[in-house]
């Protein structure tokens, strides 16, 4: 889970990563950080998902540059404030979970599995968490 | 039956269903209460309050480049608002460079881009500085230290005197070291000397600048209650307070131009009787614990900005309602300034058609409700009375335990605070998606229908590289070596441990950029490795 670039903005991260690590899931919290050290330190750690937070506005420029870092069997959400019309544009740019704010724990925690498992069977992951 | 009512960023003071004299059984108007004007300046700080002097509907304004701010403000004064508030984007809060690496993408997005002095010319062309109360939002100390001495520079080079200058400045270390994400952290001690630093310089100089603005709003909306959001300002008010009475100054000079910034949220009787305690308070503890000879030394002078987390996606145009009330429940407190947040506040930073609604929210207030042709109309009331001294006695209460624990900087600097306030929103977040906090359209009477979009904000595509280009030629076309100079003797000063606010002046005029005076402070203060929020 990582801020995405400079982003002030922290309270929805901390509750999100809270909320996963009482789902049982592991969780690596590196807080501010850049699209391509994102990117490293998920193939780095081999971890099923990688979840960013962008508050900014900066989601078109620095989720384009996460995206294109990132190998296509680990599931990428992003969450924060966008404008309406940037939430397809994101999907389109290869997210394949977008949270806008209101949405709920359970919604986060339940896509996400969704989404580690059929990436996992797709792609022959073997999926380092029980909760698949 | 006393029964709790729970709210966002609430805190669960139980209510009763009704008030009577019973509630407030040892009430003593004036020691209490006094009137408008007088100690405990429960009623207000002003004797006419808003008959006297209208709250300032100081709007909050930046984005893109200096100029396109510029352009954005003279259309808030054209519109009727009264104070200016400037916003800095995000790699000018964090003190980096337009063209820095971790730059990329974010600039002039979320506020306006400034890297040196020449970035104030022109945010201000044409704007009279010395006519205009200016809140400059400097989150931290240390982007005060560099931003305000740009502003005190330019003002040198345009030929406006200091003493005409009216605004103020943020310079809280509860913005730098505990409420915000980041990179780079100086560690609390030195991030609160340069908060100390600022205030001994610029109050000093600039006679009728608010030093301070003690936190208060980014605490509240980062995710706590009121009582909390409270404390930890007051408190960080008593340890500066104390720590530049060791530097030597005296108490009604400190005291004079400190300020608060208060959030208001949803509930509104809470918010209306937080102010009043606050008020009550503040005005006790500068009387009794620190001696204050002059009565304004007392005053709980305070901007208040509606709460920007409260405002949702879902039927965006509730929002305006929402802030309505929360701007209703600030003037019933008796704020000096107000910001109403915008209805788009969680899509992106508010359209002029959406910012134009919350400076109307205000002049609606003042012009058509007869709401300030009173003070303290809802002074008396047994709800409201019974709340103020309940909220008193919690703030105290907090307060005691934060110096209990080794007083403010203690708090932050062993993560006390850090875990206190993570567990409250977590629990909130609780609460909201159980239904226990209802959020109209939300979580409540969610609509069935999908409504159109709303159209939002639409940033220029070229501000970033026009930045970066602008300083590229800052770069070639300066004196490089009185850059390299007065950034040495910034350094050297940041080592001494003398007041640094002289040698970044002295960088601002050579030109020196902010990200550049920023290293020099965290290649001679050092680093602060942040403690974990849970």
């Amino acid at each position: 889970m990582a801020k995405l670039g400079l982003d002030v903005h922290n309270r929805g991260i901390i509750i999100v990563c809270r909320q996963l690590m009482d789902a049982g899931m592991e969780v690596i919290y590196m807080g501010n950080s850049f699209p391509d050290i994102i990117a490293e330190t998920a193939i780095q750690e081999d971890v099923d998902a990688v979840g960013v937070s962008c508050l900014s506005g900066a989601h078109l420029a620095l989720g384009e540059k996460l995206i294109d870092n990132m190998s296509i069997d680990i599931t990428v959400a992003i969450g924060g404030v966008f404008p309406p019309l940037d939430v397809r544009l994101l999907k389109r740019m290869g997210f394949d979970l977008v949270f806008t704010p209101g949405a709920t724990g359970e919604e986060i925690i339940k896509f996400l599995k969704e989404c580690i498992a059929i990436k996992g069977e797709f792609y022959g992951r073997r999926c380092t968490s029980d909760n698949c | 039956m006393a029964r709790i009512k729970k709210t966002l960023l609430g805190s669960d003071i139980p209510r009763e269903l009704v008030y009577t004299p019973n509630s407030i059984l040892d009430f003593d108007y004036d020691k209490d209460l006094g009137n408008p004007g007088s100690a405990p300046f429960t009623r207000g700080i002003h004797r006419t309050m808003y008959q006297g002097k209208e709250f300032t509907c100081r709007q909050l304004t930046g984005h893109g480049l200096p100029e396109d701010t510029n352009k954005k403000m003279k259309f808030m004064l054209d519109n009727g608002a009264t104070g200016l508030s400037i916003l800095f984007d995000i790699p000018t809060i964090q003190m980096y460079d337009s063209d820095h690496k971790y730059s990329f993408g974010q600039v002039g997005l979320s506020g306006v881009c400034i890297d040196s002095i020449e970035d104030m010319h022109e945010l201000f062309r044409d704007i009279k500085i010395d006519e205009t109360t200016i809140s400059l939002v400097t989150h931290y100390p240390s982007n005060t230290a560099i931003l305000f001495a740009m502003f005190l520079a330019y003002a040198d080079e345009i030929g406006v005197h200091w003493e005409k200058l009216r605004g103020s400045v943020q310079n809280d270390t509860t913005l730098e070291e505990l409420v915000r994400s980041g990179i780079d952290y100086l560690k609390p001690g030195d991030c609160f000397r340069i908060q100390c630093d600022n205030i001994e310089f610029i109050r000093k100089n600039v006679p009728r600048w608010n030093v301070i603005t003690l936190n208060g709003y980014n605490l509240r909306e980062f995710g706590t209650s009121s009582i909390t959001e409270s404390a930890v300002a007051i408190t960080n008010g008593i340890a500066t307070i104390e720590a530049l009475k060791i530097r030597g100054m005296d108490i009604d000079f400190i005291a004079s131009r400190i300020s608060f910034f208060w959030s208001a949220s949803n509930d509104f009787f809470e918010e209306v009787a937080r102010l009043r305690a606050v008020r009550r308070l503040w005005y006790k503890i500068i009387k009794f614990r620190f001696n204050a000879k002059d009565e304004r030394s007392t005053w709980m002078r305070c901007h208040v900005q509606t709460s920007g987390g409260s405002l949702v996606q879902e039927e965006p145009l509730n929002n305006i309602v929402r802030a309505s009330y929360q701007a209703l429940a600030a003037v019933l407190g008796g704020a000096q300034s107000l910001h109403v947040d915008s209805y788009d506040e969680a899509y992106s930073i508010p359209t002029k058609e959406a910012a134009l609604v919350s400076l109307r929210t205000q002049q609606i207030i003042q012009e058509e409700t007869g709401i300030t042709e009173v003070v303290d109309p809802l002074g008396g009331s047994y709800y409201v009375e019974s709340l103020t001294n309940e909220i008193e006695r919690r703030i105290v209460e907090e307060i005691e335990t934060i110096e209990s624990q080794g007083g403010y900087l203690a708090m932050i600097e062993s993560g006390g605070l850090q875990r206190q306030i993570s567990d409250y929103f977590y629990n909130q977040q609780k609460d909201i998606e159980s239904g226990k906090i209802s959020i109209v359209a939300q979580n409540k009477y969610k609509s069935k229908e999908k409504l159109n979009p709303i159209s939002t904000f639409q940033h220029s595509k070229d501000t970033e590289n026009k930045q970066v280009e602008k300083l590229y030629n800052l770069r070639l076309n300066r004196d490089n070596e009185k850059v390299i100079k007065s950034l040495k003797a910034l350094g050297e000063d940041c080592k001494r441990g003398v007041n640094i606010f002289q040698s970044c002046i002295e960088c601002a005029k050579a030109r020196c950029t902010e990200g550049e005076m920023f290293e020099v402070f965290k290649k001679s203060l050092g680093l602060w490795v942040t403690p974990s929020f849970w």
